[in-house]
Parts: structure tokens; sequence; C-alpha cells
């Protein structure tokens, strides 16, 4: 008879994490809270080898080429790291996926700055009623190059995160800028 | 990069029976399916020490979720002690060492096989719903190909069709579990065979509803505060089951989801199908304190 295993802790953390990415993309607008500051805990509980990743940030990379992930263009990834964005522009290009297989719409992970800034207000699945967000240290245009690209099911879902803070914006729902 | 940074200590079994790989998958897959609300995603199904079609698709989900602090109840069909609830509920705390439970307000993860628990979800609960099929269209398009075409293109029609010749020939709609049902205004999703009687708790729920079928990989998800409607004619309303008025012969409760149990003499016996509810009642009546909570149904009819 084997014992029960003991969670490790990368195992713990990567749980966590995942706990936190799930709750707030089933909640848009309700922030959670990662075990780590930064993006560095959501890499080692989403990526692996078979991912194809785009980081904007340099300092993420190691993090990143430790999970074995490929690197790869914008255009291609499935997972895309932005790091604090300066303009609008790589929405463009981001993967939204296909009517057939809407889940090869990239997951991308946006550096925010959460309760100041301009507010958004946030409808659709997972939304009680109606929700305000805050985000500041987005680039001009942000929203509407996100709703440039979205054609639901095709899109990609959102993460931003402030420090441990995590708040998630999947494509399902309707953002309205004050 | 050195050696040591690429390996691992060596385990005898891995947190939660899964290697790490196939939950990051699974994690992957599950944030997608919630993104997309009633959409199924692909996913690479593992082997679990459990026959496909046993609810390994369930099983691979909540152990992806749990840790340690995880409180988990396990039900089939609505009871906590047949043998797959049972089965399933020690497998977990064996190889997560998650503390288990059979009361749904005490739980933080309910795996279930074809029945919602009859009190109401919360917020910070995560439903997980084992699916045998998990293609709605599969009766009318049996080609999955064509059916993946059918629901990017979101061409229902033959949905309708069939309800539409189930009430021509029987005179109502013949669909007992697995109701087809709109999520969020846009995929057509089966809720996995939960009676009719429990669909209406999926709409706009609290909690989220996860659902993965382990034999078919696939995986899709109900999050919060989501349209679930039922497919109906705006001329032929949709229909629970009659159990409303019916009394629970071992617990006396009433309005809520019964097994029909036959008797010899041809009439039948009710008993309620949620097991911990009847054993709450129980409970109640013979004075040892009442641990019961709100119900979706309430005096056997839910609230519009």
């Amino acid at each position: 008879m084997l014992a029960t295993p003991a969670p490790s802790l990368a195992e713990s953390r990567d749980n966590a994490a995942f706990d936190a990415l799930l709750w707030t993309l089933s909640r848009p607008g309700l922030p959670r809270d990662l075990p780590e500051p930064g993006e560095q805990s959501i890499v080692p509980a989403l990526l692996d080898r078979e991912c194809l990743v785009y980081a904007a940030d340099p300092l993420l990379m190691p993090e990143i080429m430790r999970t074995g992930a490929e690197l790869a263009d914008i255009d291609k990834a499935d997972h895309v790291f932005l790091g604090a964005m300066a303009t609008s522009e790589p929405l463009a290009d981001i993967a939204i996926g296909s009517d057939y297989y809407p889940d090869e719409g990239a997951t991308v992970i946006v550096r925010a700055s959460l309760g100041a800034g301009s507010g958004v207000r946030l409808t659709g699945p997972g939304v009680d009623g109606a929700v305000t967000l805050q985000l500041g240290g987005l680039p001009n245009g942000f929203w509407k190059a996100r709703a440039a690209r979205l054609r639901y099911p095709m899109g990609f879902d959102l993460f931003f995160v402030d420090g441990a803070r995590v708040v998630g914006v999947p494509r399902s729902t309707t953002v309205e800028e004050l | 990069m050195s050696l040591t940074a690429l390996t691992k200590p060596w385990e005898a079994m891995s947190y939660g029976f899964l290697d790490g790989s196939a939950k990051r998958e699974l994690r992957r897959k599950m944030l997608k399916s919630v993104a997309v609300p009633g959409c199924q995603m692909p996913y690479a199904s593992r082997e679990v020490p459990m026959a496909r079609g046993w609810g390994t698709g369930g099983l691979q989900v909540s152990l992806t979720l749990v840790n340690p602090q995880t409180r988990v109840k396990v039900i089939d069909q609505g009871a906590d002690d047949s043998v797959n609830a049972a089965s399933i509920r020690r497998f977990i705390a064996r190889v997560a060492g998650t503390p288990t439970t059979k009361d749904a307000l005490d739980a933080d993860l309910i795996q279930s096989r074809h029945r919602i628990p009859e009190e109401i979800l919360r917020e910070d609960q995560v439903l997980v719903l084992q699916v045998p099929n998990p293609e709605p269209l599969r009766p009318v398009q049996p080609n999955m190909s064509i059916a993946r075409q059918m629901h990017a293109d979101a061409d229902y029609g033959r949905m309708w069709l069939q309800l539409y010749e189930q009430i021509v020939r029987s005179g109502r709609v013949m669909q007992g579990a697995s109701y087809p049902s709109l999520v969020h205004g846009r995929h057509v999703m089966t809720p996995s065979p939960i009676p009719r009687w429990d669909v209406p708790k999926l709409h706009m729920a609290k909690h989220l509803t996860i659902l993965s079928a382990g034999r078919e990989k696939r995986i899709f998800a109900v999050p919060p505060f989501t349209r679930v409607e039922p497919l109906v004619f705006s001329d032929v309303p949709y229909k629970v089951e009659e159990h409303g008025a019916l009394t629970c012969t071992r617990s006396g409760t009433t309005g809520f989801f019964m097994n029909e149990i036959p008797r010899d003499d041809g009439s039948s016996a009710f008993e309620v199908s949620d097991s911990e509810w009847g054993v709450k009642t129980i409970r109640a009546r013979d004075g040892n304190g009442e641990s019961r909570g709100e119900t979706w149904y309430k005096d056997g009819e839910m609230p519009q």
C-alpha cells in the first residue's frame, strides 16, 4: 500500500496559481491572488513542451525556457506575455483560433495596475449583472484593439497581472469603456 | 542549465496521481472551456486506474484541481454510497490526501455522475460532472467532423427537428436526461445525463461547473452567471419531471427528485434521489439538529 503522496513546493505553487487563474477567469473583473508576484508563477503552472510562447519581456525568458516551451512569433503563439504594454499594436497579431477550434485562441498575460486609471464595465458570463474594473497602465486604444479582433467564439483571453493580483477578462466578456 | 535543474527528486507517485504534463494540459483546456462556455474543447484524456466511461473525465479534472485542503464530495445518481461514488472518493483521498464529506454544503469540490445536489451551491464551490457522451448533435449527425462544422456555424436546426418529431410522435418531448441546452446563446451542449429536473439549476448559478468526458476526450464548462436555456418551442414550454408532489417513503421529504422503486403489487414507492438530503431530513426529523441548506426547488417548484 502506497503512502499518500505529499505535494511538493512547486506542485502547491502551480495548483494555487491555477486556482487563481480559473477563479478569476470564471468571474471576470474580480481579482485573485497569485502565490508569487508577477508572471513567475503562471509560467510553470500552464507551460510545457507542448506550448508555443511569445514573450515581450526578456526578463521572463529564463523562466519560460525552463519549462521547455518553444518560442514563437506572436501570431503563432498560444501563450503571449506582453509585459507592460507601450502600444496596443501587438493585439492585432495575436492568434484568435477558428470557429472549429476556438481553443486555439491565445492566452494573453499583460501587466497593468489594478484600481487605478480608467474604468471599464464588464458584462457577460461569470458576471452577476455588471462589474466595474479600474485598470491603469494600458496603452490608448487597448479595448478598441481587442474588440476589433473578437469574433466570438474566436478571440483571445486576457489576464492582467499587478504584483500578485491577477484579474481575467475572457473573450466572452463584453467590455464597455467608461 | 544544469542537469539538476531539469530533474526532480524521485517520487513513488505524483501528487494527485496525474503527472505534471497531464495537469498542465488540463489547466490550459479548462481555461479555454471557461472562456467559451458550452463549447467542447478536445484534450488528451490520460489513463487513470478506472475503465473509460466510469468517470475518468471527471476524475482527471478533480485530480488537477485538488490540494490537501480541498474537501471532496462524490455522488453517483444522487447517492454518496454507491460503488462508483465510493471508489472515486476513496481514490481521490488516497492519492491527494484530501478530506472527504457527504454534505453538499461542506464540500469545496463536488464530482457528480448524473445529478446536481438539491441544495444551492455557493460561489466558492466547483461542480465537476462526468459526461459519457459530450456531443448533443450525435443523434442527428454521427459524423463528428460535420458536427464540429455545425457547432462552428451554430447550425442547430436539426436539434429542434428532433424535438419536433418527438412531440409529433409522442405528444411530448421524450428526452429524459441530457436535455440539449443553449449556453450563453451560442453553443448547444449536453448537460451530461442529469434529469430535466436539474438543468434549470445550471442557469445563472453561483458556482462553476466543469463537464469532462474522459472516453470522448472533451471538456466544456458553464461559468457562474451564465445563461443555460433548454431548447424549447415557444408554444411547448420546458417541463421537468412531475416529482414536485411526491414524498420520500424513508425520510418523508416532499418536492424533490425521486427514485421510483417498483413494488410487487405493481405500484411504486419513491425515495429521494439526493441521498444526503434524505439523511439530513431524517436527522432533523429525529431532533438531531437542522443541517439542511437552502434548496433550488421550493415546494416542488423552481422559482423563476
